[in-house]
């Protein structure tokens, strides 16, 4: 082996391990979506549902705050892109000296913690609802107004720089060839400038929404009584989970692959237009175009095999039924549960009868009540079920399950059963 | 100016003249100068709102230091000789932030090279869209993805234990583990993009050259890949430390329970303490700390503000 593939091989293996650590984490979440256990998490895998979806769908308070959060995204997108669009405008307009200050305070935004700004958006509006309407909780101190205005500050610096991204590539020759027409001025910004920067209205129009609608940092300080997405899911995420939450990821994952896959798609037939335009003039493009092609196929087979995934689970699952599969899991925990309790009464009765056959009584039993907690901690109870019934392949499973009981079999409580049979003795 | 001004508005006429300067005026004024003026104003308040509003405005309300100094050492009756828990926390984020942004900086590092230099057409455009995509994902749902894999019943736990090498479960958020893997994760994509775009106007020819030379691969990044993607590792590197340093939603979801990160310190004092002056006191002394972090950086890197965020 060379050293130059020795080399391949650990590259190719960084980049495996690089995108496992990017992907890993949210396809565990995505499956925990179907699990139908009561705790998000794919190891005790119970069965296969769908319920969590009803859950999110079923939920108010999600649902109220993705309604706030949609009007705060239009708000923003309303206010953050016209002010990006104007301070591009103005950016390029000015001489170096200006054009430099006025570009640190404009991108200074992105750099402040989101936090800060939103303490700062909210110090301020509620000093000048104080002040000018010499109300509180007047019109200024409203939780959508301080939310759009809060994170407008920092996305419209976002959208701006996405303007001077495409402002770089435009012409003036168009603009003075215009003017020398006899153009007005309006008549420049409107026919010639705007439609240039079409594209980047549109982009820095779904980037500012995208921003709006995942910000969190900003929203928790200026939302005040009202609650978005973020907010709802924070709390809920802090306070008690299930797995309907991992729903909703699942659905936002799966609209950011269709729209990335749209996405390529475009850009292809773009290209795709752009050689064949190029093609007529210049037909040495063809090796170009040719080289690209490789990579459509793996994308297709991708989308087919998914495409055939999902039917198929459709197909086996038509006669699939949750709740009969959630009884016999539950069932199948029982028994495996009475069968454990005997188990462990006799283990714990024999010890006990052992020690209590010991001399030194008062030290034996302290010890020995100490080896019982030991004995039915928890994670010793899973173990000892796995081994126990190392035969059938759900095992894990239900030994994971097992700690559902937890409570009910708690040491204490099982070390008071055995105490108390040995006590009549 | 006066010139500028009217040179301005012939190039643009009235109307359109009106809404470029009125939009970014009320932008930089209203929207970014002036509420960081009065967040300021505030940090040096009592706080009477909550104490005694009627002293609000009147003789009592002057300016005070009594914020910072509780920061800094603690309410009168603390018997330590400085503000033990606050001080801890707020140096605890620093050099954690830190310790994150190095941590993502030699992680993307590699990556970005890669997908400037070595990865060609469709490739580097897939690996590049993948690299997006789960940036798409709200920030509290990844972060609650990395509560799944390292609770205490999480899957890594239940994996190491399955396969045999733990007997008992690892608590990873409170050694916080859960915490620093979510807030690298977090800002993956902000380090590895700024360096891409540096790196790809890197001439391939400059690497060749030096490879003919003779240069090892190690020698050719020390002396001519980094230097020149300076800019840009300066750049990722200030946008993933203001992040991580400012974040609230990972330590609040992935936080041990006897761990806190500063802008907790801050949200507390607005939320449940109901002191707003403290709070913002708490918040400048973190944005400062932060930004001159940062130009010590940039000067230490030549590298001008004006090329972060490019």
């Amino acid at each position: 082996m060379t050293s130059g593939s020795v080399m391949r091989i650990a590259v190719g293996f960084y980049i495996l391990l690089f995108f496992s650590y990017l992907f890993g984490p949210l396809l565990v979440m995505a499956f925990t979506a179907f699990n139908s256990s009561e705790f998000p998490s794919i190891s005790p895998w119970n069965c296969f549902t769908d319920e969590w979806f009803e859950v999110l769908v079923k939920d108010n308070q999600l649902m109220g705050g993705l309604k706030s959060s949609l009007v705060v995204g239009f708000g923003v997108v309303l206010l953050a892109v016209p002010i990006g669009l104007a301070a591009s405008l103005l950016i390029t307009q000015l001489r170096s000296r200006a054009r430099s200050v006025v570009y640190t305070i404009a991108i200074s935004p992105i750099l402040v913690p989101g936090v800060v700004l939103g303490i700062s958006t909210l110090v301020f509006w509620e000093r000048v609802d104080r002040v000018v309407l010499g109300a509180q909780d007047g019109f200024f101190y409203d939780g959508y107004f301080m939310t759009i205005i809060g994170q407008s500050t920092f996305i419209a610096a976002y959208s701006m720089l996405v303007f001077l991204a495409r402002l770089q590539r435009f012409d003036p020759g168009l603009e003075e060839a215009a003017l020398d027409l006899g153009a007005t001025q309006t008549q420049v910004f409107r026919k010639i400038l705007l439609p240039f920067l079409k594209p980047a209205i549109g982009s820095a129009a779904v980037l500012a929404f995208l921003a709006s609608f995942e910000n969190y940092n900003t929203t928790v300080f200026t939302i005040v009584s009202e609650s978005t997405l973020t907010t709802v899911l924070a709390s809920k995420v802090r306070y008690g989970i299930n797995p309907s939450i991992s729903s909703l990821a699942v659905i936002i994952i799966a609209l950011t692959l269709i729209a990335a896959v749209v996405h390529e798609f475009l850009k292809r037939k773009e290209e795709r237009q752009a050689t064949a335009e190029a093609l007529i003039t210049n037909p040495a493009v063809i090796k170009a175009s040719r080289s690209r092609r490789p990579w459509g196929l793996p994308i297709g087979a991708l989308t087919a095999v998914l495409f055939v995934g999902v039917l198929g689970s459709l197909w086996m699952g038509r006669n699939y039924d949750v709740d009969e599969c959630k009884v016999r899991v539950t069932e199948e925990n029982r028994v495996k549960f009475e069968a454990l309790k005997q188990q462990r009464l006799a283990e714990a009765k024999a010890k006990q009868l052992s020690s209590s056959q010991g001399q030194d009584s008062a030290v034996d039993s302290k010890q020995s009540s100490g080896q019982y907690q030991n004995i039915f901690a928890p994670s010793n109870l899973g173990q000892q079920i796995e081994s126990d019934s190392g035969a059938e392949p759900q095992s894990e499973t239900e030994a994971k399950d097992a700690k559902q009981y937890q409570n009910i079999f708690a040491p204490t409580n099982l070390g008071q059963q055995v105490e108390s049979p040995s006590d009549s003795d | 100016m006066r010139n500028w001004l009217r040179t301005f508005l012939a190039r643009n006429g009235i109307g359109l003249s009106v809404y470029l300067l009125g939009a970014v005026a009320l932008w930089v004024i209203v929207m970014i100068i002036l509420p960081q003026l009065f967040m300021l104003d505030f940090s040096f308040r009592n706080n009477w709102q909550q104490i005694d509003p009627s002293r609000m405005g009147g003789p009592d309300d002057v300016y005070t230091m009594v914020n910072y100094h509780f920061l800094a050492f603690g309410s009168p009756n603390n018997p330590d000789p400085f503000n033990v828990v606050d001080v801890t926390v707020f140096f605890r984020t620093i050099v954690a932030a830190i310790c994150v942004t190095l941590f993502d900086l030699a992680l993307c590092y590699p990556i970005a090279y890669y997908l400037a230099q070595v990865a060609r057409g469709g490739k580097a455009r897939l690996l590049v869209l993948a690299l997006i995509i789960p940036f798409w994902v709200n920030e509290l749902l990844r972060a609650f993805a990395f509560r799944i894999l390292f609770g205490e019943e999480g899957t890594i736990n239940a994996i190491l234990m399955g396969i045999g090498i733990l007997s008992d479960p690892i608590d990873f958020v409170r050694e916080d583990v859960a915490l620093y893997a979510g807030l690298g994760y977090a800002y993956i994509l902000l380090m590895i993009f700024p360096i891409y775009n540096v790196i790809e106007s890197l001439d391939k020819n400059q690497i060749e050259a030096a490879r003919d030379l003779g240069s090892s691969w190690w020698r050719i990044h020390r002396r001519v890949v980094i230097p020149f993607a300076k800019p840009g590792i300066t750049s990722g590197c200030t946008m993933v430390f203001m992040l991580s340093a400012g974040a609230l939603a990972a330590p609040q979801i992935l936080g041990g329970p006897s761990s806190l990160w500063f802008t907790q310190i801050i949200y507390q004092w607005f939320n449940t303490g109901s002191n707003w002056p403290r709070g913002s006191a708490y918040a400048i002394v973190l944005m400062l700390t932060c930004v001159l972090l940062v130009l010590i950086l940039m000067k230490l890197f030549k590298v001008k503000i004006g090329e972060i965020g490019r």
